[in-house]
């Protein structure tokens, strides 16, 4: 392959054009995965905190609070809710650093859609807590953790799918209408077996599709956005 | 050297750290833009030298620099432009076809 090296004196080989066309493509498709890889976070750190805050917390509840009133394991009747709210805060933490950390790095568009989401699930949240406070205590204790349970597993679902929307973005789409059917079905179930449902199949799920979804983001791909992660998300 | 290549290739992009960077610019959103340093950081490029690339580049109305602050702090803001974006799809579209010059290649080249 002869290149036409008339047209630029190269000094410096920075300047130097790739040595044959095959060459440049391959220089895109390397640059473009590397950056695809090093501009996207690990999603481990949005799925893996937030799954193991279910399958723990939720599955202190079912073990303490079980079907019928019944108790499985005499654990201190606290425990269950402190573990699940020290969970989930401590996700929150460790998504929430991991997004301002993306964030400095990309402005624009995509920066305010994400923090405009992150905003959309910290007032959603407040809005519904303040409302539950003030019915539950109204309810026996049974029914009162399956309200709690089922409204805060139900608007999860909801952002994630709001998520799926926004971003066009197949894998989190799934995980929302996964979460909400198994909320609806863990409902269905009554109290006690709700808190069984969430504890394996949401946070199991969560756990299952961060796994996958960053098996595919490091692989190296082809075209961005293409990937058919959707079917596998709540498959296991 | 009257006898260019069918298919000419944009001198601006056709220079290995050039191609890099378009490359890296073109995997962000449309109306993206990211910092210097973490462009710099992705490159494994010196600043000065990425500044001259860049500089090319700008001078060609292919990438954009905003100085804005966040916070106290100023920063860098690198993106492409349109014109930029439509050059580096131009570009790749023209070594493909160096590579295929089949005759069906327009038709599919029409495709994203």
């Amino acid at each position: 392959m002869t290149e036409s090296r008339a047209h630029v004196p190269f000094d410096d080989p920075d300047d130097r054009p790739p040595a044959d066309p095959a060459t440049a493509l391959r220089m895109i498709a390397e640059q473009q995965a590397e950056a695809t890889r090093r501009l996207t976070p690990n999603m481990l750190l949005y799925y893996w905190p937030w799954g193991l805050a279910w399958l723990i917390g939720f599955g202190l509840f079912f073990l303490r609070f079980g079907p019928d009133g019944r108790v499985l394991v005499a654990l201190p009747a606290w425990l269950p809710l402190a573990t699940l709210l020290g969970l989930l805060a401590a996700a929150a933490l460790v998504t929430g650093s991991a997004s301002v950390r993306l964030g400095g790095q990309v402005a624009g568009d995509s920066h305010r859609r994400g923090v405009w989401y992150g905003i959309s699930w910290g007032l959603s949240f407040a809005t519904v807590t303040a409302a539950l406070s003030r019915v539950s205590d109204h309810l026996p204790d049974d029914l009162g953790t399956l309200l709690w349970g089922g409204v805060m597993v139900g608007l999860t679902g909801a952002l994630h799918m709001a998520g799926g929307a926004v971003w066009l973005d197949r894998n989190l789409f799934g995980l929302g209408v996964w979460i909400s059917v198994t909320n609806v079905v863990g409902v269905v179930s009554g109290p006690g077996w709700h808190a069984l449902v969430i504890a394996i199949a949401g946070g199991g799920g969560m756990l299952a599709a961060g796994g996958v979804i960053e098996f595919r983001r490091r692989r190296p791909r082809r075209v961005p956005g293409a990937d058919p992660a959707f079917a596998g998300v709540g498959a296991r | 050297m009257t006898t260019a290549p069918p298919p000419e290739l944009d001198p601006v992009i056709h220079a290995q750290a050039r191609l890099r960077v378009m490359a890296t610019l073109a995997t962000l959103s449309d109306c993206d833009r990211i910092t210097f340093p973490r462009l710099q950081e992705i490159l494994r490029m010196t600043a000065g030298n990425l500044s001259v690339h860049l500089r090319r580049l700008e001078e060609a109305k292919y990438v954009e620099i905003v100085k804005t602050h966040q916070g106290r702090t100023p920063v860098t803001l690198v993106g492409l432009t349109r014109r930029g974006r439509f050059a580096f799809e131009e570009y790749t579209a023209a070594v493909r076809a160096l590579l295929d010059p089949s005759p069906r290649s327009p038709s599919t080249e029409e495709k994203p």
